[in-house]
Parts: structure tokens; sequence; C-alpha cells
């Protein structure tokens, strides 16, 4: 490949959070050809729209309980486990494979684990009773990967992993069709019931793997929350100020009052996506009084989170290599304590703790209990039911999916299973130890073998079994339990929409005008502008189209 | 004849005293007092230069180094600092704190990086002689403007610089030729680099055309004109533009992502930016099961690492690569 | 002037000048292409090889950007998708960032063909003029290894020591002055960018010019300085000349090159800067067609930026002949 291009791509780590953010202002990444052209002769022709499940379609929902939560869901908060349960259970009996050897494709954000010798995947095998050979692909390139592989049909491998934010482009309408396996024969309705794990996953999350009205996907469970605004306790705890943070005011007197740039501390990363959470920006649409769709970046919210947020830039409370955009050490600024507010995913915490506790032991980080702007109720948006799929490769061979689908009845285990403990300790002895707790201590072997594989295919739904870490599981199990209260459903939520192609890109310039305005570099009326040029570029016409699917529901 | 120079470098000169001497007379000669700027390396025909130019120089010299070998150094500490000292400096680490070996012992444990490291060398060695000899032919062979089919094949090589296909066209053919999982898919596909033909072209033609024309009338034909006049001649331009071509090869990882589907068979620079990727948060792995390997060093000192694990090669083949290229003094000159 | 004439003049020095050569009528014999095919068949078969190469892995893909007049999609493919015109090429246009990514562009060529370009010619000629071989190759040896720092790696050092919470500002605040920050001023990024090139880049850059001065023999030096050319005069009639031809040729490339100014480098300080000022045409191809898996977009502005390459270094070949240069080719 021509050295240039080479240069050019993917050698940088494209901030997967700008990313995102970029699919939550809108840019879906499902398209249609033009409405206008004519009929392109493939085989399963475009679709627009969406297309409602129908009864028969959703997996039903069969719940199995393997191991007690001490801090149960709430409101469909994460079970949280205090300790661990002292006996596993075996939940597939004999292993369902039939000794085939089947190809995957996943990405990993993580180093390479060796193939030949490797014991994780020998266990793993074992209890599958086939092999599943992997073809890894470096994570922040996966979506280029993807879009050469899916072009080239006959190096599709039998069973793909799809994150949400790498769903290409007219997915729904044509490639998913022609190249994925339909599985609603297979387990829609109670046919699942062939697959007791498969089935014990929650409805939502089965919704949002039908496209155009098909079950398509094996999802990844997603919790209902995905972010949360954190701050230093320790550090807080060492200054004598104990937050009380109930309005955006609240949370910039905070931030003032501990930044001292002369001791080298800033109060706050970027908070924009914390912005959006306090002043309840929905992800995509929301409905006004009348009924009608309101786009994000024409919402009265989404103004005044940008209004928050260049505030707080202007304060100057925000660390200067954050004004810099510089998000990719935003973990190692907080850490160290350079700044004392960052938003993050809600998996930082524990990956926080895992590596500070050994140097600091007094580390700790705590999201703010929910708050609105002004001070009143906070809404929370419930996140993705689903973050990451697999799809199965399209075939005729009725027995080989059947296989492929009880291999994923075992990989799709709860917490609780031995095949669990299996797929995510590795093998007793050799990945890991038992502690006095029962608690798994990972070897040496582990960091090198066992990395992010099946977990990437299919899982079981989530569980907070993190006890290693003292009072984690019981902060982050209560603290998701009180907030899953403010916790409500955007609209379209679940749905698997394909947009037409032609407005993918449309809102892209606000991704930069978010930038711009929080920085003081643009202002508010510079938004009016460009949400005036929006509506007329297609965002009138992509809520028309919207409307149109809304009615029909 | 003239345009060549030897591969030594070495200094030979004569020295300023002996010609001082001479003109002194005879009797033994006296130990001369060296005046200043008066360099034992210096050419008997070179003035020496100027006070303000001297210390202009030497500044200038100074910064370039400084400006470079600073952060070498913070990017090698930072390298050898464990996770705590770097989040103590808040980055990269300037004043030496706490050190230990553990990004290292981490990247090189396992086996990956040997074995990476060994496919890299192979494809960049291959790669190297393959595209190198091959562009010689082609610069040479584009070396007289007035040649059958000049002008077009030169634009067949201009274009190429200009116009370039898509992820996905050339992603298909590579498939369609079965190279799909093959080292040739890293190789053949970016083998010519037209800019580097052009940098080789421009050097032939460079070359006196009265030695060509000499060799030519005694009956040489081009391939011996190329094999005992030209190559030798070109002993800089070709070292720069293997260099060239090596590099290109070495630092190559985007086509390994695309057409590497066996992780077997990564090159090095796709398996060490692996371990710069660590430390991401998912979405949705919130409390769940997606995860880093734990008790992994991650952050700074890996990536540094990775950084210094890259560059080491290219440190120990530069030095025999710009012997080549470095400024010679002739001891007599070579008679043409 | 070359190299061999200054010999020749440094030689001759005063004295009679010879006769001229009795010039013999010589017959312009027309050459027929046949005779030139048979005459230079060595030197086409030695282009075979990479020009083979060249056709399978540049031009076959490179025939896929006839997806530029369609409305692309990798399932359908090339055969199915179905035909657009002109229509990608009009969106290319008609989007109002358009205008400012080539503004930008060109700007920033501009600024770094004056601030950038020479700076290695000028390294390369004063790492020359050091005597001292040790001092010499160990320089050499130490400048280009920036050349190999990830882009990641020097935004991250240059916003170490030039941003807001780095060592210089720091170091201001300390003794109670105001603090400044270069890396997230729009107005200074030109001269940003700039450093961080020249930073980068510059050391490795030298290697070429170095390969072209070592090629000068110190003969010329001698000769010319015993006839009593300064410092300065011997550097105009022998050291610039010898450099002359790869200075051109890489003159003439940059100017084609004139449309692709840094693509990770902008990418990762467009958050810092805006858009407004960082955006270039690689990158407003990135954003508006790349990442929406809109091929067909990526592959007319591709289209684009290519014809209007290609003309930019056809005409600055032209206007090397116009100085009297050979340029990339010479005239028929």
């Amino acid at each position: 490949m021509n050295t240039r291009t080479d240069r050019r791509l993917m050698d940088l780590q494209v901030n997967r959070r700008s990313f995102l953010g970029m699919l939550a202002a809108g840019a879906a990444v499902v398209g249609v050809p033009s409405l206008l052209s004519a009929c392109s002769g493939s085989s399963a022709g475009p679709t627009t729209g969406y297309v409602a499940a129908g009864a028969d379609v959703i997996p039903t929902y069969v719940p199995i309980d393997y191991a007690k939560p001490d801090f149960p869901s709430v409101n469909g908060s994460t079970p949280g486990f205090a300790t661990l349960p002292a006996e596993l259970v075996q939940s597939v009996p004999t292993p369902p494979g039939k000794g085939t050897a089947f190809t995957a494709m996943t990405p990993l954000w993580g180093t390479i684990p060796p193939k030949s010798g490797n014991q994780y995947y020998a266990a793993v095998d074992e209890m599958l009773g086939s092999t599943i050979d992997f073809q890894i692909t470096d994570g922040n390139t996966y979506g280029d990967k993807l879009a050469t592989v899916l072009a080239s049909s006959r190096d599709v491998p039998d069973w793909v992993c799809v994150p949400t934010w790498n769903l290409p482009p007219r997915f729904g309408s044509e490639i998913v069709g022609n190249v994925f396996q339909d599985l609603t024969p297979y387990l829609g309705g109670d046919k699942v019931k062939d697959y007791p794990n498969l089935a014990n996953i929650p409805t939502d999350a089965w919704r949002y793997c039908v496209f155009n009205g098909k079950l398509y996907g094996l999802p990844f469970p997603g919790e209902i929350l995905t972010d949360a605004i954190f701050y230093r306790k320790d550090v807080l705890d060492g200054l004598g100020i104990t937050p009380d943070v109930k309005s955006a005011q609240d949370l910039l007197d905070l931030a003032v009052e501990i930044t001292d740039t002369n001791a080298g501390r800033w109060g706050t990363e970027d908070l924009w996506n914390s912005a959006a959470i306090i002043f309840a920006v929905p992800p995509k649409w929301k409905l006004d009084d009348a009924g009608k769709l309101v786009h994000r970046v024409e919402s009265e919210e989404y103004r005044a989170a940008l209004e928050w947020n260049a505030s707080v830039f202007a304060a100057g409370v925000v660390h200067p290599d954050a004004v810099a955009d510089q998000s990719g050490d935003a973990k190692q600024r907080f850490q160290s304590g350079k700044t004392l507010i960052a938003n993050d995913g809600l998996g930082s915490w524990h990956e926080a703790l895992r590596d500070n506790l050994a140097s600091n032991p007094e580390f700790w980080q705590q999201p703010f209990a929910p708050f609105a702007g002004d001070g009143g109720t906070p809404v929370l948006f419930k996140g993705n039911p689903a973050n990451i799929f697999s799809f199965l490769k399209k075939s005729d061979d009725e027995a080989r999916i059947k296989e492929l689908l009880s291999l994923a009845d075992v990989l799709a285990a709860p917490f609780g299973t031995t095949e669990f403990d299996v797929v995510n300790n590795g093998v007793e002895g050799v990945h890991f130890t038992r502690d006095d707790q029962g608690m798994p201590v990972p070897t040496d072997l582990a960091a090198t073998e066992l990395q992010p594989t099946y977990i990437f295919l299919v899982d079981g739904p989530i569980a907070n079994t993190r006890v290693q870490y003292p009072g984690y599981v019981e902060a982050s199990s209560t603290w998701q339990a009180a907030a899953s209260e403010f916790v409500t459903e955007p609209v379209f939520f679940g749905q698997q929409i394909s947009e037409p192609q032609q407005y993918a890109s449309i809102a892209q310039p606000f991704v930069d005008l978010e930038k711009d305005i929080s920085r003081g570099r643009k202002s508010i009326s510079d938004l009016d502008s460009a949400i005036a040029t929006w509506k007329s570029s297609g965002g009138d016409e992509l809520r028309t189209f919207y409307q149109d699917i809304l009615d029909k529901q | 004849m003239s345009g060549q120079s030897p591969e030594l470098s070495a200094s030979v000169a004569v020295l300023p005293s002996d010609v001082v001497d001479d003109r002194r007379g005879s009797g033994p000669p006296a130990p001369r007092k060296r005046r200043r700027f008066q360099s034992q390396h210096r050419p008997v025909w070179e003035e020496p230069p100027t006070p303000v130019g001297a210390s202009l120089k030497f500044l200038t010299l100074a910064v370039m180094v400084l400006v470079v070998v600073f952060p070498l150094y913070t990017v090698v500490l930072t390298s050898l600092s464990t996770q705590a000292e770097t989040l103590r400096a808040g980055g990269l680490v300037v004043v030496p704190g706490e050190m230990t070996l553990n990004a290292y012992k981490q990247i090189l444990s396992g086996g990956i990086v040997t074995r990476a490291t060994i496919v890299s060398i192979g494809i960049t060695a291959v790669g190297t002689v393959i595209s190198t000899v091959v562009s010689i032919l082609a610069a040479y062979g584009l070396s007289r403007s007035n040649s059958f089919g000049h002008r077009p094949i030169l634009f067949v090589f201009l274009i190429t610089m200009f116009f370039g296909a898509g992820l996905i066209p050339t992603y298909l053919l590579v498939s369609e030729l079965g190279l799909i999982d093959s080292y040739w898919a890293l190789i053949l596909p970016g083998a010519v680099s037209a800019f580097n033909v052009l940098i080789l072209r421009n050097f032939f033609m460079g070359i006196e055309p009265a030695i060509l024309d000499a060799a030519r009338i005694d009956g040489a034909g081009d391939w011996r004109i190329l094999g005992s006049l030209v190559l030798p001649m070109s002993k800089a331009a070709t070292a720069v533009v293997a260099l060239f071509y090596g590099v290109g090869y070495w630092n190559a990882f985007f086509n390994a992502i695309l057409y590497i589907n066996d992780n077997e068979k990564w090159p090095l620079q796709l398996v060490l930016r692996s371990y710069v990727l660590q430390g991401v948060t998912l979405p949705g792995s919130g409390t769940g099961q997606v995860d880093v390997a734990s008790g992994a060093v991650t952050g700074l000192p890996i990536q540094m690492a990775v950084m210094v694990l890259a560059i080491v090669p290219i440190l120990l083949v530069y030095p025999f690569v710009q012997r080549h290229f470095t400024k010679g003094v002739i001891f007599g000159a070579i008679k043409g | 002037m070359t190299a061999s004439d200054v010999k020749d003049g440094a030689r001759s020095g005063a004295g009679t000048p010879a006769p001229p050569p009795a010039r013999t009528p010589v017959v312009q014999r027309k050459i027929g292409w046949r005779t030139r095919l048979r005459r230079d068949r060595s030197l086409l078969i030695m282009t075979l090889p990479a020009v083979g190469l060249l056709v399978v892995f540049a031009y076959i893909p490179m025939l896929g950007n006839v997806i530029a007049w369609q409305n692309y999609s990798p399932y359908s493919g090339f055969i199915n998708s179905t035909w657009a015109g002109w229509s990608n090429f009009e969106r290319v246009f008609s989007n109002p960032l358009f205008l400012n990514a080539v503004g930008n562009t060109l700007t920033i060529t501009a600024f770094q063909l004056v601030f950038f370009f020479p700076v290695p010619i000028v390294l390369a000629l004063l790492l020359n003029s050091v005597i001292t071989p040790r001092i010499r190759t160990t320089i050499q040896s130490i400048v280009y290894l920036p050349h190999f720092f990830s882009w990641v790696l020097v935004v991250t050092l240059f916003q170490q020591i030039f941003g807001g919470a780095g060592l210089i500002n720091q170091t201001l605040r300390a003794h109670g002055h105001q603090g400044f920050d270069l890396m997230t001023n729009p107005d200074t990024f030109l001269l940003l960018i700039t450093m961080q090139s020249v930073w980068k880049d510059a050391g490795w850059g030298i290697i070429i010019f170095l390969a072209a001065l070592s090629t000068v023999s110190p003969e010329l030096y001698e000769a010319s300085a015993v006839d009593g050319a300064s410092r300065w005069r011997r550097m105009w009639h022998i050291t610039l000349p010898a450099l002359k031809p790869v200075i051109i040729l890489l003159l003439i490339l940059r100017l084609g090159d004139a449309l692709t100014v840094g693509f990770e480098q902008l990418i990762l300080q467009r958050g810092a800067v805006g858009a407004e000022v960082s955006e270039v045409i690689d990158t407003f191809v990135y954003y508006q067609g790349v990442v929406y898996g809109d091929w067909s977009f990526a592959a007319a502005a591709g289209l684009v930026k290519g014809v209007v390459s290609l003309g930019l270094v056809l005409g600055a070949n032209k206007l090397a002949h116009v100085f009297g240069e050979s340029g990339v080719y010479k005239r028929a």
C-alpha cells in the first residue's frame, strides 16, 4: 500500500470518546443508498426505516440465577456481589461442540496473546467441544478492517464481532441481510429455550439486535448507565472539602475552590460529556410538548450545556492540556491529582483502583450523586442495551449454525457458573490462584495468555463482581441503584433504524462547534447559524423520516 | 574521477606545521603553537573561521543537538520509570526517580515480540533488497532523456505519486491474488516508490555524461555500464534510497492490519502498538467483564518503552548506511 | 554552471585561449523509432520490473476510483453500485468547509515552503562545514531520530513544554509572570506546526542533501581555494551547484504535493485550536467522507486533489524550464 496512505491512516488513536461523541451527535452509521436511485439489483434489496420486531422474533426472557447478589438490581441497575459464591455451578452439562474448527474476528485493546501452546484457549476449547481460531485486530482500527473484510465476502470469518461504534454504513440496509445469518428461526420466541444461557439475556439487549425486523446479532449486554462524573475523593478529603453538589453552579464553584495553579492542580478535565449528563441533553431526539421530534442540537438542553461548559472553561479551572484537547492523557492527569474532577466510563472506576491502589492505598474516586443543572430532579438517559454485537456468517448449513449457537450458549454463561469462571479467569493454578476470600489472583501467565477474546463474541448479563477492591462493589452498586431512579429511556431506545446515507455527515459540524464554543473560540450565536444550516441541508427531512417511524409505532 | 568519494572518512591531512616549517628552512622543526581553530582535520587550503562565525556555528549546532537530545533523554528515562513515578511527575519524567525495567520485561516476555522482530527483520531485508534493485534498474532505465518511451514511462511513475487507490480496491486486489495472510502482501504492494526512483534517477543523471559516453564507445552495453560504472559511483544515492525503503518497511503496520489475519505473523510495529492500546475504557465495561489484563504496567512507561524499542534497530543500522554519504577526504584523485 | 566548468575555469587561468577546434559538418540523421527501440531496449527491460509492480499494485486498484462517480457501497461492489454522475464532486465543492480547508492548506504549504523547506539545506551545509569527522557523524546520528517519533509523542512533548501547564509556563508562574499557551492559540498555530515539523523532520531531511554533497570532490574546493576563492565564493560556485539538481527536484515534488500537508499532526491538535485554522483538505475528506464510510466522496475528493497536484507539478516543471533548469523532465 502506498506509504503515503499508510502514514495518513490510523496511526493516530482517534479518540474513542470523541468518535462516540460523533455518533451521539446523530451521525447514525447505518444508511441506505439515495432513495432516488434505481434498484441496485442485489439479492436483498435495501431497506429503509424501521421494521418493528414481530412477537416471535425477540427471544423469550427466562432468567436464571446461579448466585444471589448482595446488592440486587434496582430498576435494571447492575447487581453487585460483595463476596464470591463458594460453589460454582456448571450450567452446560456436556461440551456441545462437534469438534469443528471455526474462525472468529474480534478487536483487541491490549497485547496479542500467543496462539500455540496457549493454555487459556485450550481450556475454553475443551469446554466448548470445538475450536475457535481468533483473528484479532487492533481495536482502534477495527472499523477499517471490518469495512474491507465485509467488502470481500470470501474473507468473512464464521463469527464476526461488531462494536456499535464500528457499525459500517448501510449495515442494516445491505450488509447484514446479505452477509450474516438470520437467527430468527433459531432463537426467536420460545426457540431460545434450547439455549438456556442465551435466554437469560435481557429482552432489551435482544431487541437491539433486530435489524429490519429480523434477529441477527448476539449481544454483549450494556448497563443502564455508562458514564459518571468522578472526583478524587481522597484528595478532597485531604483538602478538607466535602463536596455538596446539587446543581451545575455548585460544581463550578467546587472546581474554582480546588483549582490552585501554583500547586499544579486544576479543577477539571474537559467536562463536555458531564455537561450533557447534567443538563439532560438527549442522545439524539426528544419529543417536545406537542409530540414533535426535536433533534439534540436544536434542544434547549444542548444550548444550556454548551453555555455552562463555556463558563467552566472561561473560569480557568480546566487543565491546559485538556483545553488543548489532549484527552488521551486525561486518565493520567486525573490519577496523578493534576485534575480532580473528570468524566469517564464506569469501567474506569475499578480500572483506576487496579492501577493505583498498589502505589497509593488511599486512592479513591467517587461519582457525584446525580443532579440536574438547575438543581431540580435529574434526568439520566439509559445507555444502549448492548454495546457490542457479534454476527454469524450466513450459511445454509443448519447444523453448523446450531453448533455455533450452542457454543454461544456456553460463552454466555453468567456469573456463578464454572464456564464464566474459565472464560474470565482461565485455568486455576495456571492463570490464577485463589486467595482466602476465594478471589482469583492472576498469575503472570494471565497477562500474556488471557486477553479479552471470547468476551467480544457474546456475554451473559453484567454483574459487578470485583471484590478485590475493598468497598468498591458496595459503593458502585449502591450508587447505581440510587441513580437508577432517575433513568429514563430516550426516544427510539433500543431500535436499530436504517438512516438514509445522505444525512450521515450533516451533524459533523457540531462536533467541532462543541469544542469551539466551549473554549470561547465561537459563541452561541454561531450555534444558531449552524442549526439553520443543519435544518436546510437535511435536518428537517431527517426529522420527517423519524417522525414517520414514530407515528407508525 | 570527479564525483567519487571514498568510503573511508579517515582524516588524512597535511599538517599545517609541515608547511610552515618548510617555509622556515632547515633545522629540526620546532613544535608549533596551535593557533586558534587550527584543527588537525582542517585541510591546508581552508582558512580558519572567524571567531563570530565559529561561535555562531557552535551555538547553532549545540541548540540543534540539545533540542533533540533532551526529549530523547526524557523518553528513555520515562521508559525506565515506574508507573507511580510517572504519576508523581504528572507525565513524562524529567528527574530520575523510581526506576525499573518492568516495562521492558513485560514487553519482551512471552516471545511474541521476539517472533515479531524476526518477522519484521525478514520483511525489511527482503523488501529493501527487492525495492532497491528494482528502483535502481528503473532509475537507470529512465536516466537518458531521449530514450525510447522515456516520457510515457516517467509519467507512469509520476502519476502514482498523486493518484492513489482507496482502501477497499487495494484490499480486494490483494485478496484476489491470494496474498491474504502472506508476507508478500506486506512487500509487493509498496515495493516501488516513485519518489525514491526519481531521486536515484536524479543522481544518475548527474553523472558526467562524458564518462558514460567513453564507456559506450569502448563497446560496453547498458547493463555493463550500470554495473561497473554507475553503481560504484552512486553509493551515496543507493545508500540513501535503501535507507528510505528500509525505514518504510520497518515502520509499516497498517498494511499488516488489513492483510494479515494470523496473529503469529504480525510484524513488530503492530505488536508494539498493541501495548500502547492498553488502558482504554470501553463503553459498557462499567462493571462488566471486558478488561485489559490485570497486573500489567499500563500507561506511559510502556508507551515510551515501545517507542525506544522501535527506534533501537534503526539506531543500530544507521551508522552502516551513514558512512556512504559522509563527506570524505580524497587522498589523491582517482584517475578516470 | 557545473562543477566541471569551475574546475576548468580554475585550472586554465590566464593564458592565450586556444583556437576553437575546427568544426566538421555533422550530418543530422533522423533516427527512426525502430533504431531507437533497439538501441534502448536494455533500458526498457530495466524499467520493466518496477513498471510491472506499479501496474499491478498501483494502477489496477486505481481503477477503483470509479466509485467517485457512483454511490458506492462495499457490499454492492463496483458493478452493482448505482451511478451518481458528478454529484459526488458537486458535494465536495459545494461544502462550505471545503473552501476553508483549501485556504488553510495553501497557507500552510506556503508558510512551510519558506520556513521549513530551506532548513534541512542550511543544516546540511552547516554540518558539511564541520571539520572534525567525529563530531560531524555524531551530530548526524542524533538529529535524525525525532523523525521516528510518532506525532502523538511529538505533540505530547510540545504540550509538556509549551502548554499551559508546561515547563515554560510553570517557570514563568513561579516568578510571578503571566503564562501563555502556545498550544491552543489559533493565531500562532502556523508557527507552532512549522516548529513541530522542523523539530521532527529537519534532521531527517538533511540526509539527502548530505548525500548530494558527498559527491563533490574536495579537489574542487582545493583548486578554487588555491585560486583565491573565499569560502562564500566556494559555496556559491561549488557547493550550491552540487545541491541544485536535488533541490529543484524536491521543490517541484513539494509543490506538487502542495495540497497534502500533515494529517495526523493536524488531527491531534484540531480540538486545541479549532477546525477553522487546522482543517486541511485531507482532514476535511476524512471527517466528511471516510469516517462515515462515504467512500465515493473520499474518492471524488482524492481525484480532484490528484488532478490539481499533477497540474502543479507540470506547471512547476515548466517554470523550471523558464529558468533554464531541466526540472524533472526536459522538454521534448
